[in-house]
């Protein structure tokens, strides 16, 4: 029980340690655990225990108590391990097309979907009246026989 | 007009699916294919951990060289860091070359590492572990010998050093054979 208490007061003091560094954190290790990669693994670090990914979880814990945001801390990661480091492309140059490429898939597939119903409602043939059961005379006059004799 | 839709659309749809094709092709022609022993090692030019600049494995052309690819969150690299560094002062005189190479690693905590096994033989940085891939690498940490003319000779050391002494001392004399 008393290691217990040692134990909860260590991590405590571990915790609090960080946070007298830095007031105000402008990011957060769960954030940006989900932005950055695990180089070994090839999973993000939220997804990974292996020892390359607790070592820059460790780095990252450290740029936050020392107040860096996330930009600062990615910019970092990447001189350090490269872009493949993050788990997004950056929204600039050439990897740009990662994020637009899908979005035109998806606006050209609707487009083309849109024509294709729009070319079928137009080209469907018209359906062919229905017989006009009343305008029939010869059923008409059966009809009336037939009442006649019930009367 | 109808008909052009439909050709464009045939047209769009086959230049996608031989795009795909393309991109398939491409990724099955530049997989990595690990260095064979005899063949040329791969080279590189990177970052230094240990200093300022750049060292091209180019350069060291009619040297011997041993290359260590290791990690400071590696455990198995802190055993054979002492073994590596002793090996170092034991064939530097004999013009042999080593290099370790930081893969996957936090360059401040490399530094860290260096010091406090006190390595003194030149180490680069493989942040994006593209020089680890080019070498086959499986983990770390791994081992290689390079000789005077740039091949990979001896035996590739899976593991570490210490659970491999010969195999590793043959590779040396391997390298300073040639």
């Amino acid at each position: 029980m008393i290691a217990k208490v040692f134990a909860v007061a260590a991590a405590a003091l571990a915790l609090a340690g960080p946070a007298s560094a830095c007031a105000h954190p402008k990011t957060s290790l769960s954030y940006l655990e989900g932005q950055i990669m695990c180089p070994t693994c090839h999973t993000t670090l939220d997804m990974s225990e292996a020892p390359a990914a607790q070592q820059i979880k460790a780095q990252i814990a450290k740029r936050i108590s020392e107040c860096w945001t996330a930009k600062r801390i990615e910019d970092e990661l990447v001189g350090n391990f490269g872009q493949g480091i993050l788990a997004a492309p950056p929204h600039k140059g050439f990897d740009l097309l990662a994020w637009w490429l899908p979005l035109g898939g998806v606006l050209g597939g609707a487009l083309l979907l849109a024509v294709g119903v729009w070319r079928w409602s137009r080209t469907r043939e018209p359906e062919p009246p229905e017989p006009d059961e009343e305008s029939d005379p010869e059923t008409e006059r059966r009809l009336d026989e037939l009442l006649a004799r019930l009367d | 007009m109808t008909r052009t839709l439909k050709l464009t659309g045939q047209g769009l749809a086959l230049a996608a699916v031989a795009g795909l094709l393309g991109l398939l092709v491409w990724r099955l022609t530049h997989q990595a294919h690990p260095p064979k022993i005899g063949g040329p090692a791969p080279n590189f030019a990177l970052r230094r951990v240990d200093g300022t600049g750049k060292l091209d494995l180019a350069s060291l052309r009619g040297k011997p060289v041993v290359i260590n690819f290791w990690a400071s969150w590696c455990v198995p690299c802190k055993g054979e860091a002492k073994m590596l560094e002793q090996a170092w002062q034991q064939y530097r005189s004999q013009g042999v070359v080593f290099v370790g190479v930081d893969y996957h690693d936090v360059a401040s905590d490399a530094r860290t590492f260096l010091a406090h096994h006190g390595i003194t033989y030149p180490t680069v940085q493989d942040g994006s572990g593209m020089i680890g891939d080019r070498y086959g690498l499986t983990g770390v940490p791994e081992t290689y010998f390079v000789d005077r003319k740039g091949r990979l000779v001896g035996t590739h050391i899976i593991g570490t050093i210490t659970n491999q002494a010969s195999a590793f001392q043959r590779g040396i004399r391997a390298a300073l054979q040639q």
